[in-house]
């Protein structure tokens, strides 16, 4: 006899359930141990009964107690549907199913917001999936083989300044520059973003990197990553592969001691620094690193002690958006020289023409460039109801900046990227070239790059615990005992592939619109199955 | 001879009109044409000579794909420049411009020879093959080509003389080459940036041959044969040609591993501050990897029984010693925490261990209380060794008498003083004779003599005894319990006969006056023995009456009732007469005696007045948290608050533990388990009993869990997927079960099968060292 109570939590309560096989299993514990969550534990199940087997009713009592694997019920070591247990079960006895009856968002408050990482769970539709390249040149003009032609992939980084802005004189009959120019890198139109030290594991971090080092180094494919607002390695700020290397700045300074006092040992520049004001996953609130996350190198790097770290909602030195550009990016030019461009990063928002046109009007021309992220942007850890409540899409807002500098006649000069969600369908070329037609220059990603190192999470509520430094794959943890899961080499080689293959897709979809360079504003190449979108974003409807 | 003049005054032949014509005068077998052309597309293919005689062409102004589908046999001459896609599929005829050719020239041409004298368009050789059965195609250029030349040529050669092209950056135009997987491309002059898959070589000797053999004829054909000389010059010119497929095979660039060891940041970009093998773990890991290690905890929790018990009986240890045949050490060990197994366990104990016993949710609570009545007439030997400390405790009722016999086993010299003329308390006095055979407790009494424990009854401790007691004696036990029954001032109190005196008499043998009809106030479980004695004394009824919910143990309910008592709650009385009793409500109870039994007070006027002793309500004593009133001064018992016989054995023994400390000037608390959570035990092993079919309670130890103390059963050693659990037996008979770490991956199978919970799985609490602060550069 087991007394249960009706409030008693119970796992069809939880957002995952154990679907477990005692026929099949051989109690053999890899499921139990390999568990990072501790959300299934062992017990002994009574199976008693009484039978009759005669030809008239005789009770026969059998009595048998086995071992079995069961679920924990419970609101903080609940499963996360992460599926280790069905990855190392060599028996197929175990997996977890997603519960539709979970009431746990509902009964988890207990302790103030939920807190998780991943992306929006409920805000996961994009306007992205109902655009198709729908405009191919079929007898109407030439279009290019993909395979074969040469394709120009590069993206501005940096101010560009109009023709007639340009600080040229004549001198003995030949054009000189006259004056300074703000920096330009001509990078992938791939950007690959903000995820700090400390979110991720030393080894998912460096993984990443080294891809990007490997993409440069023997692919020629220049992308570029940034740091996320954790610092930067010491020892990769002072090596060659820093030009490869985009560094954060975000509200709450951290690792910038480091960076600084590494100024004098750097043997070449950046590839740019990125301004953080917000991000899409969680806009208006900062960054966050739970305690669990902050090891020792992560304490070390930002200069603080072992606790949950929480960035200001905003920099607290800027109050306005001529602020941010006159002391924030000022300092930032400044750092490197002025040879360094400089962007800002700002979370997808109503308000967000207003603030490219004001950065289009910096009469400094120091803003090199403005990142919008949207709603489906990942993190590391949020408040659940900022992560599914707030944001905005990124994608009509891209094309309201790009018409916003059009109707300027100032397209191009401050460079326009968009994240948030690309690539959440596996396509991330499509993603890219989708919003390059609407008017970005690049985009920016993050998330499906840990997911090629092999995270699980999805945006139908799976795993979505990276806030918990028990990610079962040892991207975003700091516990040694799972980070020394995570194969960085055979990650990097995955983030490679992936590339080369994005490459490849990205020129499958310019050829047949005849761009052999990035189609920046070919919005012409675009319909939409949803007259909504095609009416907001200004292209064909079609059905 | 066909001659064709296309224009005859403003009237231009058509394309088709002109072919059909053509097409005719083939059919007719002429050989030798003339055309004046005016724009017309396709002149000269595909045609041939049903006789296999040469066809020769000689045109003007053609329109675009002059030599289209061209054959072999078929020799074009143009007089000037062409259109676009001159020898569009050329297959075998020879055509010659001696001006300009437009885009597309020689595209898709797999046979034949085409000679331009001028300059080729955009796309010029694009698509050019060669069919391995024919002789490969050649394209002759005099000057240069335009943009995207040679784009995906599969075989053929193309010749780029370069001549008159010195204005341009290339003679190739941009871009050219793209997707050219087969033929040759020769070039003299600037050849532009080039894919990656196609190699600029200088001449072979069978590339010079190559075009010293055809040069001549070419600058013959375009009649620019002063040129010969100057083109001759093989320094000048390189070919051009695509990696073969073999060759296009990328070669292996150095994978993701070499590429870090060998060009990635030394030791990595972390090595600062992370220590890291860049070794890959498997989910499953023994050793300082496992995520979790498991540890054998026994009896590092208390059982139910045990913790339920106030005296602190272990009652898993006795059915483990007697699981393993040590009857008499399960006997003996009852008596190390109580000198009335028999009276009290065995006896009036309402037993809270088997309210709380695990097996109680599976079938019925194990038999405790009739197991200890084993120990009740148990032997137990004097200590051997005496400390020569004195102790005087005052009041001989269980909880004097527990103080007494823990510290007389322990060596000390103990003298229990009390004012009655029977040591025994409550147990001697008040409990009646019918629940407690007087037999056993005076054997118990004997024994608690037996080791040591002298006795001074009719010993009232007044101030002055109190004063020459602390002054002998190393430490004071006071323990004289709740002596004075209480009651509320209600009307007609004088009428009241106080429950206490009334059993004290009766066990006294002195039969008190007892009315027909007895109204007891209080039906707790000393309410109930008033009951019982009213009954023995001769009442025809007796009423219990009470506030609440009688607190009295059913047993003691069902026995009153089962005389034909009554028990009345809620009542709360208010007034006392002759005639009864009546309640708040104006209920009335008739009744000729009325006994008050709703508990006792201490009488604590014997202590000294000293401040330090502290008091609730000016009643019970405020002990410290080592039972301590005074320096040296310790309580037990009621004298706190009222309990059980049990709490007071309990009690007796938690300050038999503070004397000790205190005599032997040590601090340490009395020991106390955690009781076992209930998740830790796995109780599905044990098969339920019928009620009805409860074995001895000696045999008992089958069905204990034995919760929080191993009972051996082998459930971890067995089930261990990985063989890391071995037993090891001490040479006391006493055993361990030890997991191997280097076994052991932590996955908890030896907490969850193991039905005692002993085993505990637990974060693996060895630390990694592999993060750090890194070191100032």
């Amino acid at each position: 006899m087991q007394t249960v109570m009706t409030q008693d939590v119970g796992v069809n309560d939880l957002p995952w359930k154990i679907d477990y096989h005692p026929e099949r299993c051989t109690m053999c514990g890899s499921c139990v141990a390999s568990c990072s969550f501790k959300a299934i534990k062992v017990g002994v199940q009574r199976r008693d009964m009484t039978v009759s087997v005669e030809n008239q009713p005789k009770p026969l009592k059998r009595h048998e107690a086995r071992p079995v694997i069961q679920q924990v019920a419970s609101l903080t070591d609940y499963c996360r549907g992460c599926g280790i247990c069905e990855k190392v079960c060599p028996n197929q006895a175990i997996k977890p199913v997603r519960n539709p009856d979970t009431r746990k968002t509902l009964l988890s408050k207990d302790h103030g917001p939920i807190k998780r990482g991943g992306r929006t769970n409920l805000n996961a539709q994009r306007a992205l999936d109902t655009i198709v390249v729908g405009r191919i040149s079929q007898m109407t003009d030439p279009s290019l083989d993909a395979a074969r032609h040469t394709f120009d992939m590069r993206a501005p980084f940096g101010r560009v300044l109009s023709a007639k802005e340009l600080p040229f004189k004549v001198e003995n009959g030949r054009l000189v520059q006259a004056g300074h120019t703000p920096p330009v890198h001509w990078i992938y139109p791939l950007i690959f973003s903000d995820m700090s030290i400390g979110a991720l594991s030393t080894r998912a971090w460096e993984a990443v990197a080294m891809a990007v080092g490997y993409l440069n180094e023997h692919y020629h494919i220049p992308v570029r990553m940034s740091s996320g607002e954790g610092g930067m390695p010491v020892k990769l700020l002072e090596s060659d592969y820093l030009k490869y290397f985009i560094i954060q700045i975000a509200s709450g300074h951290f690792g910038w001691n480091r960076i600084i006092k590494a100024m004098p040992h750097m043997v070449t520049d950046p590839a740019g620094i990125l301004i953080k004001i917000g991000q899409g996953a969680k806009p208006g609130d900062g960054g966050l690193l739970p305690e669990a996350k902050v090891a020792e190198h992560v304490q070390a790097i930002r200069g603080v002690p072992k606790a949950t770290l929480a960035s200001p909602p905003n920099h607290q030195g800027l109050y306005s958006i001529e602020e941010s550009v006159q002391k924030m990016h000022l300092s930032m030019n400044a750092a490197f020289g002025f040879r360094v461009p400089v962007a800002i990063k700002c979370a997808a928002s109503a308000t967000s023409v207003s603030v490219y046109n004001n950065l289009l009007r910096d009469p400094y021309h120091i803003c090199g460039g403005f990142f919008i992220d949207g709603i489906q942007g990942g993190t590391g850890a949020a408040n659940e109801v900022s992560l599914d409540h707030t944001g905005h899409p990124v994608v009509s807002k891209i094309r309201d900046c790009y018409l916003a500098a059009v109707k300027q006649g100032r397209q191009g000069q401050i460079p326009l990227y968009g994240g948030g969600g690309i690539g959440m369908t596996g396509d991330a070329a499509a993603d890219a070239f989708k919003m390059m037609c609407l008017g970005a220059n690049g985009v920016f990603c993050g998330k499906f790059l840990i997911q090629l190192l092999g995270c699980v999470g999805n945006e139908q509520g799976r795993c979505n615990a990276c806030n918990t430094g028990k990610c079962p794959m040892g991207i975003c943890s700091q516990d040694p005992r799972l980070v020394k899961r995570l194969d960085v080499d055979r990650g990097a080689q995955k983030i490679v592939d992936y590339v080369l293959t994005f490459d490849t897709e990205l020129k499958k979809l310019m050829a047949p619109i005849g761009n052999s360079s990035l189609p920046i504003g070919r919005s012409d190449a675009l319909v939409s199955t949803d007259k909504a979108v095609a009416d907001r974003l200004g292209i064909q409807y079609v059905c | 001879m066909f001659k064709m003049e296309t224009m005859k005054g403003h009237d231009r032949m058509s394309t088709q009109d002109l072919l059909l014509a053509i097409g005719d005068a083939v059919q007719n077998g002429e050989t030798e044409f003339e055309i004046a052309a005016s724009g017309q597309h396709d002149i000269g293919g595909p045609l041939w000579n049903k006789d296999g005689k040469p066809l020769h062409f000689h045109v003007t102004n053609p329109g675009q794909r002059v030599g289209s589908m061209c054959m072999p046999n078929t020799e074009i001459f143009v007089d000037g420049s062409a259109s676009a896609d001159v020898g569009w599929l050329n297959s075998g005829g020879i055509i010659t411009v001696t001006g300009d050719a437009g885009d597309t020239a020689g595209h898709c041409s797999s046979g034949g020879k085409i000679y331009i004298g001028g300059r080729g368009g955009t796309r010029t050789g694009s698509l050019m093959k060669h069919d391995p059965l024919y002789e490969e195609p050649e394209l002759w250029i005099l000057k240069n080509v335009g943009s995207f030349s040679f784009e995906f040529m599969g075989g053929g050669r193309a010749v780029i003389c370069g001549v008159d092209s010195e204005a341009f950056d290339t003679v190739l135009g941009e871009r050219p080459c793209v997707g050219m997987v087969g033929g040759v491309v020769y070039v003299r002059g600037e050849v532009p940036a080039l894919p990656a898959d196609i190699q600029k070589l200088p001449l072979e000797q069978e590339d010079i041959e190559f075009l010293a053999g055809g040069m001549e004829t070419f600058l013959e054909k375009v009649r620019r044969p002063e040129l010969l000389d100057a083109l001759s010059d093989w320094s000048e010119w390189q070919k051009l040609r695509p990696l073969t497929a073999a060759e296009k095979k990328p070669k292996p660039l150095p994978d993701l591993k070499s590429f870090r060891l060998r060009e990635w940041v030394k030791g990595g970009i972390f090595s600062d501050v992370a220590h890291d093998d860049f070794a890959v773990h498997p989910t499953l890991n023994t050793g300082l990897y496992r995520l979790r290690v498991p540890s054998w905890d026994n009896a590092k929790y208390a059982a139910p029984c045990e913790f339920n018990c106030p005296t602190g009986i272990p009652t898993q240890r006795r059915y483990d010693l007697i699981r393993l045949g040590k009857t008499d050490e399960a006997i003996q060990l009852e008596l190390d925490y109580t000198p009335f197994p028999g009276s009290v366990c065995g006896s009036v104990c309402p037993n809270p261990c088997m309210d709380a016993c695990t097996r109680g949710g599976i079938d019925e609570p194990i038999q405790i209380g009739p197991l200890g009545y084993l120990s009740a007439f148990a032997k137990v030997e004097p200590p051997k060794e005496h400390t020569g400390k004195k102790i005087a405790v005052i009041g001989g009722g269980v909880a004097g008498l527990s103080t007494a016999w823990q510290l007389a086993r322990k060596g000390h010299t103990v003298t229990v003083y009390d004012e009655a003329a029977h040591i025994g308390g409550k147990l001697e006095q008040v409990i009646p004779r019918g629940r407690l055979s007087h037999e056993l407790l005076e054997a118990e009494l004997k024994r608690i003599e037996g080791v040591g424990v002298k006795f001074v009854p009719d010993c009232k401790v007044d101030k002055a005894k109190f004063a020459e007691l602390q002054q002998e004696c190393d430490a004071v036990v006071v323990a004289t319990g709740g002596t004075k029954s209480r009651y509320f001032n209600w009307e007609g109190v004088e009428r009241l006969t106080m429950g206490l005196e009334y059993l004290k008499a009766i066990n006294r043998g002195e039969h008190p006056a007892t009315g027909k009809h007895v109204v007891v106030i209080g039906a707790g479980n000393s309410g109930m023995d008033t009951c019982r004695g009213a009954y023995e004394m001769g009442a025809e009824t007796v009423v219990a009456v009470d506030v609440q919910k009688p607190a009295a143990f059913q047993k003691e309910i069902d026995y009153i009732e089962g005389l034909g008592g009554k028990l009345v709650w809620p009542f709360f009385t208010t007034k006392i007469t002759a005639e009864g009793v009546y309640g708040n409500d104006g209920r009335f109870i008739p009744a000729d005696q009325v006994i008050v039994s709703i508990g006792e007070a201490p009488e604590l006027d014997f202590l000294p007045d000293d401040e330090r002793i502290k008091k609730f309500r000016d009643t019970w004593l405020i002990p410290d948290a080592n039972q301590s009133i005074l320096p040296g001064v310790f309580t037990a018992g009621d004298t706190i608050k009222p309990g059980r016989l049990t709490d007071a054995i309990g009690s007796g023994r938690k300050a038999a533990w503070a004397v000790e400390q205190y005599l032997a000037g040590t601090d340490e608390p009395f020991p106390q388990k955690q009781r076992i959570p209930a998740d830790r035990l796995a109780t599905a092993y044990f098969e339920r009993c019928h009620h009805c079919e409860l074995c001895d309670p000696v045999d008992d130890h089958t069905r204990c869990v034995s919760c929080g103390t191993c009972r051996d059963c082998k459930m971890c050693l067995e089930s261990c997927p990985q063989k890391a659990i071995t037993r090891v037996e001490k040479e006391d008979g006493s055993w361990e079960y030890q997991s191997d770490p280097n076994r052991c991956i932590g996955c908890g199978i030896c907490a969850g099968v193991c039905p005692c919970g002993v085993w505990t799985i637990q974060d693996n609490p060895e630390p990694i060292k592999m993060y750090s602060t890194g070191q100032k550069a």
